[in-house]
């Protein structure tokens, strides 16, 4: 699909996309907002006041504390941390993965490939959240194991997605030159396959990171992710469920702070898709 | 194309063996014994022993696998710990619901999102489509379960405009029974018809609907735009325009058709995903569907009920894909050669 | 799922009729002999004496029947089963006495070991057959012999006679209050004995009750619906209501809107917060009544790092108790020792308090704690509960200031149940209620050793308590005094020397109800029963 890159790129505007920046703008407070949380955080965040519980948003608790008295923004912040942490982990564990296998199998090609690419098409054919709901349910609940199983579901992606780029760069005449001058395969992969394929896997990581913020907080909102009393924004949500009608702050800004969290990447990485790699399907 | 066919239908079923060895294996590794958790507290020793047997527990972990396929093949799905009946007739009760809400919100989410998304084609960098990108980058970005629950507050419980929970109204059943065909609620009452329940499921299915619809009216939207933005670009769109045609028409008249074939290979991916996203959302409005099985099994560490929504859900999205595929090697024989 | 701490798991037989089989073309969904559960369709009505058409509906949020054999049931059933079927004696929570049902009158000699009841002339049950004497007698035999979960109760039970048709005689092994006994919420029922092996599940009945069932559509909203029986031996009044249906509603919140719209007649349990506002909501009034009802954490005495005691006190001295009834805005009451306010054996002396310092100090007497090793713990507690995740929340964030991670499950009954029985957790926590207004059942069910753990989920086994249990029904019999020195002796034992348990709170029941009902009074010797009988609508 991304054999053709170069002329492809005409078709499209490229960087600075203003709405893309402001994606990258949003991303950035947020990091900043989950780096700083200690300093930020106006409450510590696990200090019990079961007095000033559900109390509604004003100037000491800008979004109102929850059902036993903590502060919620200072949750939210917190919060952050815990998403962003599960993001990179997932991320990195399974493009590291991914890569390797799809330039393995793009690269060597024949059964090699075919073994890979099929083993890759069983993990595709699990919707990301129901392979990570049922393995979920056989590992402790964790946000250990929220990374484990969204990474198990989430490398076969950037496997597959490597594998082609591999394949076309392996097909190149400067790597048929490199093969006849013999250097090893290993040096080649590393030198000219590897580095070709980054491009679109980089891409993909920043389209990808919104959906596994949403995964992970749908799996710590089933009660399988974070445990209390870790600040988590899914887990939030979950605990506030049937105050929702009566005491709103408690549900509405953690579920906000997902929402924005995950548009913010998402916006970004359309951004850095269009950019740089514009006919790569919008969801996989 | 009966060769494309072949080969494609080999590839499937490769892969479903595959779903099913990791479903088997997802299974194995759940802590403690299935004996004990289903011959129940009471069991003597010649009852546990007789549950082991039936599960094949003492058997070779290959001779394990082999049962399970076999058994799978014959209908045997294995029982719920919970419920105590066939997981096979469990998935079978619950299905249709899914089924029904999720086509639903499919049905409303291609409704909204290629003409949206042709609207934005049109009206590129101009504010609508400034506008339909940040609404369709907002619906992929929000979390189900949290705008589940928000729909639900605002227009259920606060302004009552819709119904809170459910799939009708339950006194229907006795003043306006349901005759079961497909066991689809809302088509059955089509076919019978059975106006206070197809009004009252329509009703129903407003909230989870839309909730449901908005992923998938997001993704489809952006990708009209894209294939559309890309197809004006073509060497034809400028032909048309030499010929004097408006951009809307190129749009529309020339440029949507083929823009739509990765639209359609989209909505394949999407269905399977709205099904598990529709996990969330059935809790929220107690959608007798999958997902609500789905949930209170996980509550109950029932493995052979999630092994089997896993196992029918796998299913279902490989084919949707197979049916995809085919459809568009039907419809562009380049697909085929591929 | 707070009343639903015991469910039994009935043996694998429960096959039950399938109502969406594989594709059954031209099957109607719902028995069509289903009543319309609508809450207010005749109340237009407004002449007294005109027949009360409306339905009553309670909104259970849990499945209501598992079992539905009147001899073993052990569980949610109770509000449905306490409709259907009587026992010889209803304890009356004002009067703290039995009050008479299917037995008139009863009287005991030989110090307690004997007594004869009365039985009432007249009374039917739903198969047609006439109650007697014989026909109680081989009611409670059935029982005995079945030794269903709750079937401990007729344990001092030596032999039942039935001298003549109206008079039904046991002899005891020891002295126990039969009257009080008999007055159960489970296993006492007088039911027909070959009627109810007959009785296919849900399809029949055996009781003498006003209510029987109607329809039972397992697994579907509108769950079960039940019907007068017109032969019932206190008669029927045009007032009364004549149907009830039980409709499912997992969602606290969807049961409130349910009943603000009228749809349904009584909620068992909101939050706090929608209780509030339940009270003040025109069209929907609520009670408020104290119950016998409290939370249980069980520690895990047998294995892992609790079986260690001094581990067990520091969480016990970790929980904060009094944030915890705080936080509860109403719904519990922070509570002071096993024994609920309004039973024998209550000592108010108990009250539990929370120590971070004592309990590093006795953490690290064990290796573990702020500057030691990290302790993990597992807990599990009833899915969906809102306070039992609220104890989870406050307990989790105090033990994390000690080094002790909690990992906290919610399950359904059973799993976490099954989880239990084989000892796989740290920490059980459940709801404890009485099977008849006396707090043995906390000592005998939970506390006593048993090889096989059911509810004894602390696994604790200390012959010396086992003994003092195995007095206590003689004792309450006998010498009152006695009986509360060894209550209150016993509770000491179990709780501050084994520590095998933690007691937070005795839950505060808050029903509500649509106003246009009168005639409800909470009974807490029957957890969340309903008597649809004495309802009628109100004005």
């Amino acid at each position: 699909m991304t054999t053709e890159p170069v002329r492809l790129r005409r078709t499209l505007p490229r960087l600075p996309d203003r709405f893309a920046a402001f994606g990258a703008v949003l991303l950035l407070l947020i990091v900043l907002a989950a780096l700083f949380a200690p300093w930020l955080a106006p409450y510590p965040p696990d200090e019990l006041r079961p007095l000033e519980a559900l109390l509604p948003p004003s100037a000491e608790h800008w979004f109102g504390t929850d059902s036993v008295g903590r502060d919620v923004l200072t949750r939210i912040l917190y919060g952050a941390r815990t998403s962003l942490v599960i993001a990179v982990a997932v991320l990195a564990a399974s493009a590291t993965v991914g890569v390797t296998l799809g330039v393995v199998a793009g690269y060597a090609g024949g059964l090699v490939r075919d073994v890979i690419m099929r083993v890759t098409d069983v993990f595709l054919a699990f919707p990301a959240l129901l392979l990570s709901l049922a393995l979920a349910v056989v590992l402790q609940p964790s946000v250990t194991t929220v990374i484990v199983a969204i990474a198990v579901t989430w490398w076969p992606w950037y496997a597959r997605l490597s594998s082609s780029v591999a394949a076309s760069v392996a097909t190149r005449s400067y790597v048929d030159a490199a093969r006849c001058l013999g250097v090893p395969a290993p040096k080649i992969v590393l030198r000219h396959v590897l580095p070709n394929s980054l491009t679109p896997v980089l891409v993909q990581l920043s389209l990808d990171a919104g959906g596994v913020i949403l995964t992970a907080a749908a799996l710590s909102y089933l009660g399988l992710g974070a445990q209390e009393p870790a600040a988590e924004w899914g887990l939030m949500v979950e605990q506030g469920q049937d105050l929702f009608t009566t005491n709103w702050w408690v549900v509405t800004f953690p579920g906000l702070a997902i929402l924005l969290t995950a548009f913010a990447f998402n916006v970004l990485g359309e951004g850095l898709r269009n950019a740089l790699d514009p006919r790569r399907a919008v969801i996989r | 194309m009966p060769r494309y066919l072949a080969r494609r239908l080999g590839q499937a079923l490769l892969v479903v063996a595959g779903v099913v060895t990791l479903t088997f294996v997802i299974m194995r590794m759940v802590p403690g014994d299935p004996a004990v958790a289903f011959a129940g507290p009471k069991a003597s020793p010649e009852e546990l022993a007789a549950a082991r047997a039936r599960f094949g527990l003492d058997d070779s972990l290959p001779a394990q696998l082999w049962s399970y396929v076999r058994d799978l093949a014959t209908g045997d799905w294995g029982t719920s710990l919970r419920t105590r009946r066939p997981v096979r007739d469990d998935l079978f009760a619950a299905f249709p619901a899914s089924l029904e809400l999720v086509g639903a919100a499919l049905i409303l989410a291609i409704a909204v999102g290629i003409p949206v998304g042709v609207l934005a084609a049109r009206y590129k960098t101009k504010f609508p489509d400034f506008g339909v990108r940040v609404g369709s980058m907002l619906a992929v970005s929000v979390p189900v379960f949290w705008l589940a629950l928000a729909l639900q507050t605002v227009f259920a419980s606060n302004l009552g405009w819709f119904p809170v929970a459910g799939e009708y109204d339950g006194a229907l059943d006795s003043s306006s029974p349901l005759t079961l065909w497909t066991n689809i609620t809302i088509v059955d009452a089509l076919i019978t018809g059975n106006w206070p329940i197809l009004t009252s499921t329509l009703w129903h299915l407003v909230l989870p609907g839309l909730v449901v619809a908005a992923y998938p009216a997001g993704v489809i939207a952006q990708m009209t735009r894209a294939a559309l933005i890309e197809e004006a670009g073509q060497d034809h769109a400028r032909l048309e325009r030499a010929l004097g045609f408006g951009e809307t028409s190129i749009l529309t008249r020339f440029a949507l058709r083929p823009a739509l074939n990765p639209v359609l290979s989209l909505i394949a991916l999407v269905f399977a995903y709205a099904i598990v996203n529709g996990f969330l959302v059935e809790a929220v409005f107690n959608w007798p569907g999958l997902g609500r099985y789905a949930a209170e099994s996980i509550r109950s560490l029932d493995t052979p009920a999630i092994a089997g929504v896993t196992l029918l859900v796998a299913v279902v999205y490989v084919l949707a894909n197979l049916v995809v595929d085919l459809l568009q090697g039907v419809v562009d024989p380049r697909v085929r050669a591929r | 799922m707070r009343w639903h701490k015991r469910l039994l798991v009935a043996g694998v037989t429960g096959a039950v009729a399938l109502t969406a089989s594989a594709c059954a073309g031209g099957q109607v969904r719902g028995a069509d002999k289903t009543p319309r559960p609508s809450a207010s369709s005749g109340s237009s009505a407004p002449a007294a004496a005109q027949a009360n058409e409306a339905t009553f509906v309670y909104a259970p949020n849990l499945d209501v029947v598992t079992d539905w054999d009147p001899a073993t049931s052990y569980s949610n059933e109770n509000i449905a089963m306490a409709n259907i079927y009587e026992s010889l004696t209803r304890y009356n929570t004002e009067t703290k006495k039995p009050e008479p049902r299917l037995a008139t009158e009863w009287s005991s000699a030989a110090d307690g070991k004997e007594w004869t009841f009365k039985l009432r002339q007249g009374v039917k049950f739903h198969s047609g057959k006439e109650l007697n004497a014989d026909a109680a007698k081989a009611a409670i035999e059935r029982t005995m012999k079945l030794k269903g979960g709750p079937a401990y109760i007729w344990d001092s039970v030596k032999t039942i006679e039935a001298p003549d048709a109206s008079t039904l005689k046991f002899t005891l092994k020891y002295a126990t209050p039969l009257d009080l006994i008999a007055s159960s919420g489970y296993a006492a029922y007088i039911y027909d004995a070959d009627a109810v092996e007959q009785a296919k599940d849900g399809e029949g009945d055996a009781g003498t009750g006003p209510y029987t069932i109607d329809a039972w559509n397992k697994g579907k909203e509108t769950e079960l619906t039940l019907k007068a029986f017109d032969d019932y031996w206190g008669g029927w009044t045009p007032e009364k209501y004549r149907k009830v249906a039980f409709r499912v509603t997992p969602e606290l919140t969807t049961a409130w809107q349910l009943l603000q719209n009228g749809e349904v007649s009584f909620v068992q349990r909101l939050n706090p917060q929608l209780f509030d506002k339940a009270g003040a909501t025109s069209g929907v009034q609520t009670t408020q009544t104290a119950s016998f009802q409290n939370l249980l954490l069980l520690f895990n005495t047998g294995n892992g790092p609790l079986k260690d005691v001094n581990v067990r006190k520091a969480i016990q001295l970790a929980l904060d108790y009094d944030g915890l009834a705080a936080a509860l805005k109403g719904a519990g009451v922070k509570s002071s020792g096993l024994v609920p306010q309004g039973l024998l054996g209550y000592s108010a002396e108990q009250a539990p308090a929370q120590n971070l310092e004592e309990a590093a100090r006795l953490l690290s007497m064990a290796d573990y704690g702020p500057d030691l090793n990290e302790l993990k713990l597992t807990l599990t507690y009833a899915q969906g509960d809102a306070d039992q995740q609220l104890m989870v929340t406050i307990l989790s964030s105090a033990l994390k200031k000690l080094n002790v991670t909690l990992q906290a499950k919610p399950l359904q009954w059973n799993a976490q149940w099954d989880q239990g029985k084989a000892k796989k957790q740290d920490i059980f926590v459940m709801y404890w209620y009485p099977d008849y207004a006396d707090a043995y059942s906390w000592f005998l069910n939970v506390f006593r050793s048993s090889e096989k753990p059911e509810f004894n989920l602390s696994y604790l086994n200390n012959p010396e308590i086992d003994k003092a249990i195995d007095a206590l029904p003689e004792l309450t019999a006998t010498d009152r005094d006695k009986a509360e020195q060894s209550y209150a002796d016993l509770q000491k034992k179990i709780l501050q020397d084994e520590a095998a348990a933690a007691v937070p709170y005795v839950q505060t029941y808050q029903r509500a109800l649509s106003a246009k009902v009168e005639g409800y009074v909470d009974n807490p010797a029957y957890p969340n029963v309903v008597f649809f009988y004495d309802l009628k609508p109100a004005g």
